[in-house]
């Protein structure tokens, strides 16, 4: 049996994932709206749409024309990054190794546990159901890296695809070049020379495609040619640690949710999930008024447990939120060990800090999860007295 | 509220802080109040009008009264010019 490489591929991901909770848009023409970023060209478009001739990347205004029905949906990054750890991570539970590669696309390979669901074939369909049926993902396994893309690129929804490797060079010959990862440019290049399939871009003598093309279309052929056969590097698992603040109105002061993140950063601190680790990476996302989302991530400088100094380093991201805010939320991405920093004996007024906490531990007991809340000072200056301060539930 | 047990990632609703409970007020002709939940107004102390948010789709008009009841207990009602009916409320 030769070595194996899977690869799972859900195309328009994102957009699968911003309506999700939205089964009445799924059966119309939908397109992601274009970013700012992106020239005014739509991205990725569902089935429906494409059956009345949208193709992802198309502009706007062309779009709209071609099917006037077409429903533009806003990204929801946070939302389409929840879904794809929770695939990723029910592929981890199911045993592979996965390497994400981008939102939508994840290596993994199947030698470990072929013998546990009793062959390649068992262990693909054990992945396909771990990913479940809602996403319309499909498998492509092969020896090389490239060709498993490539298969589950091809492949149906629900299909497990293997290509062996001396099918290898055969299967991928007839494919559009649009399955190598090149700018627009370099294809409308290699359309105007006549290479439209990756064959033909294959039988072309590299040093030629090199000099013709430069680093990334030496790249690309030799991707067409199967690519190389790199092994999967499992990702290691993200730590699961995150607080959510809902807020009973939209939020766009940048003040109070300053306020808030720090309410938020005490508290996640505190959870006793954390165990004393440091934080290594957070991110900071948000739920915006009118369905959207945001997101930032940071890598500390040097691992911390210092409020003070993740708030400081956070505090800054908020200034960029495009519209106000419906839920904050905070994750503790990355943990590390308590070790590499040295701390306090004993710090200053540790002693009444640790009475206070049990006391309310034991209010806690009593009267049960949520009676005790941190009162948050998020517009001081306001005239209506319910707008001031907001009381947030802690359970640390 | 806690999403799941046994899951690290929580979600917190947060409150607001000294909201409005309604009250039952009687009020004079001209708008005063003399009884707040069925105990007499001795004294009003004070009287002012909050407009706010009139540029958005909920604009606030109150007018609140801070008064001192037969109780001895001091209080703070508004009357929500926008909505309509009268209400206590703390931290005003």
């Amino acid at each position: 049996m030769f070595p194996v490489i899977a690869c799972l591929s859900i195309p328009s991901f994102e957009l699968k994932a911003a309506i999700r909770k939205r089964p009445a848009v799924a059966v119309r023409p939908a397109a992601l709206a274009p970013e700012p970023d992106e020239d005014g060209r739509v991205g990725p478009v569902n089935a429906a749409a494409e059956a009345a001739g949208v193709q992802p990347g198309m502009r706007l205004g062309e779009a709209l024309a071609t099917c006037p029905a077409l429903v533009l949906v806003e990204p929801d990054p946070a939302a389409a990054e929840l879904a794809w750890e929770e695939i990723v991570q029910s592929l981890e539970d199911a045993g592979f190794s996965v390497e994400p590669a981008t939102a939508g696309v994840a290596y993994f390979e199947t030698r470990g546990v072929e013998r546990l669901y009793g062959g390649l074939d068992a262990a693909l369909r054990r992945a396909l159901a771990a990913v479940g049926s809602g996403w319309d993902g499909r498998i492509g396994a092969a020896a090389r890296r490239f060709t498993a893309l490539a298969a589950a690129s091809v492949a149906r929804p629900a299909q497990v695809l293997v290509v062996r490797d001396e099918e290898a060079s055969a299967f991928l010959s007839p494919l559009p070049l649009t399955l190598l990862p090149l700018e627009r440019q370099r294809y409308e290049e290699l359309e105007a020379l006549g290479v439209r399939k990756l064959g033909q871009l294959a039988g072309l003598p590299g040093g030629a495609v090199a000099e013709r093309l430069g680093p990334d279309g030496r790249r690309a052929w030799s991707l067409a040619r199967g690519g190389t056969t790199a092994a999967v590097r499992g990702r290691r698992p993200p730590a699961e640690l995150a607080e959510t603040l809902e807020f009973p109105e939209a939020i766009g002061n940048e003040l109070t949710l300053r306020r808030a993140l720090g309410a938020l950063v005490d508290t996640a601190l505190a959870r006793p999930e954390r165990r004393d680790r440091f934080v290594r990476k957070v991110a900071l996302s948000a739920r915006l008024v009118g369905g959207g989302s945001w997101r930032r991530a940071l890598t500390l400088r040097e691992p911390s447990a210092e409020a003070d100094r993740i708030r400081v380093a956070l505090a800054p991201k908020l200034a960029d939120l495009p519209a106000p805010v419906v839920e904050l939320r905070l994750e503790l991405v990355e943990l590390t060990e308590p070790a590499g920093r040295q701390l306090e004996l004993l710090a200053a007024g540790a002693e009444d800090r640790t009475r206070l906490r049990e006391g309310l531990r034991q209010v806690r007991a009593s009267t049960g999860s949520g009676s005790v809340c941190t009162v948050v000072e998020v517009a001081p200056w306001s005239r209506i007295p319910e707008t001031r301060a907001l009381f947030v539930p802690r359970d640390d | 509220m806690v999403a799941h047990p046994g899951n690290a990632r929580a979600v917190r609703t947060a409150g607001r802080l000294n909201e409005p409970r309604p009250a039952r007020v009687e009020a004079n002709f001209d708008g005063t109040p003399w009884q707040v939940n069925h105990q007499p107004v001795v004294v009003i102390r004070e009287e002012w009008r909050v407009l706010d948010r009139w540029w958005t789709e909920d604009p606030v008009v109150r007018r609140y009264f801070e008064l001192v009841l037969e109780t001895g207990e001091n209080t703070v009602v508004f009357h929500d010019g926008a909505g309509g009916g009268w209400f206590t409320q703390r931290g005003a």
